[in-house]
């Protein structure tokens, strides 16, 4: 059992590490008023088929072919946690085309780990394979923080409109046409 | 969790990618699989890095890798040098790290008492 919900970040991000991925997502999202919490990685690596997911998520299965017994907990572990705060687990995945392990918390749940140390998980990514680009992406209400090894552009946006509500509005006036009302989401923009 | 907190983040990842260019004397390689992290790698890890840029060694890089089939003494590290020796640390806590920095990066000489296994001869 993990203490800090950076660990099982951290853990879960090693997978994707192990899966070739060259970009992963860490996207972590609080909702105050809806009283949740949920964590998002997503990789590009290798993915899983339907099997092998269906055996990953069944019986504490590791892909990793080093080992001599074939148990993983790292999933598990984190399926726990969320279920034990009144959340829910998910993970998708097709062969190829990468992974997405979701997990989300009741905020107020007594038992809900606190963060902890995500400044460490983000090095300990990095030091892991400096190749990879590792982004975190933390939503809080109306504050926003994005990360990236790769471009270390900060981009602290605040005050602006929440990317879940459909972002800024840009108006493209043509004259002869009707005039056309433009949407650019941010969060596609952040995201992307 | 606060924002203040993540801005320091990027420089620190920056310069911590700075200490990685290039060949070193030294290379640590930290287990960072479920039973390390469990067992409080992460913790040595940052421990090491911090102590390393600290004393200004810049002869040294730190890398992550998986599981390394010592779950049972977590944490484990392993100190390759650029001759091809490699000499394995288990069972490490904070002070512990902080002591190997001292010792084997610093000064060259290895931490006995921390040490398992038989050092590997470079081949």
């Amino acid at each position: 059992m993990f203490e800090e919900l950076s660990l099982h970040i951290l853990d879960i991000a090693m997978n994707s590490l192990a899966a070739g991925a060259r970009t992963i997502q860490i996207t972590i999202t609080e909702h105050a008023r809806r009283d949740l919490l949920t964590i998002r990685v997503q990789d590009d690596g290798r993915g899983m088929d339907d099997d092998t997911l269906k055996r990953v998520l069944a019986d504490l299965t590791t892909t990793k072919r080093s080992r001599k017994k074939d148990i993983g907990l790292g999933l598990a572990l984190l399926r726990q946690t969320a279920e034990m705060c009144d959340g829910k687990f998910l993970v998708h995945s097709k062969a190829g085309a990468g992974a997405t392990v979701t997990a989300s918390m009741k905020l107020s749940h007594v038992d809900c780990p606190p963060l902890g140390d995500l400044n460490a998980t983000i090095l300990a990514l990095c030091a892991a394979n400096p190749a990879v680009d590792v982004q975190l992406h933390y939503l809080c209400g109306e504050e926003q923080f994005h990360f990236s090894s790769k471009e270390p552009a900060e981009k602290k946006v605040a005050g602006r409109p929440n990317p879940f509500w459909g972002g800024e509005e840009k108006t493209n006036y043509e004259p002869g046409r009707t005039q056309k009302v433009k949407r650019e989401s941010t969060a596609a923009g952040c995201l992307a | 969790m606060n924002l203040e907190e993540l801005k320091k983040l990027k420089e620190k990842a920056q310069r911590q990618v700075a200490l990685r260019e290039g060949s070193k004397k030294y290379r640590v390689v930290v287990s960072m699989g479920t039973s390390g992290i469990a067992a409080g790698a992460r913790e040595v890890m940052k421990t090491m890095l911090d102590e390393i840029e600290k004393r200004g060694l810049e002869d040294v890089e730190v890398r992550v890798t998986g599981e390394v089939g010592l779950e049972d003494v977590e944490p484990v590290i392993r100190v390759e040098e650029a001759s091809g020796e490699k000499t394995t640390y288990a069972g490490l806590d904070v002070e512990k790290a902080k002591k190997i920095v001292a010792e084997h990066l610093e000064k060259g000489k290895k931490v006995d008492n921390l040490a398992v296994g038989k050092e590997k001869k470079p081949e």
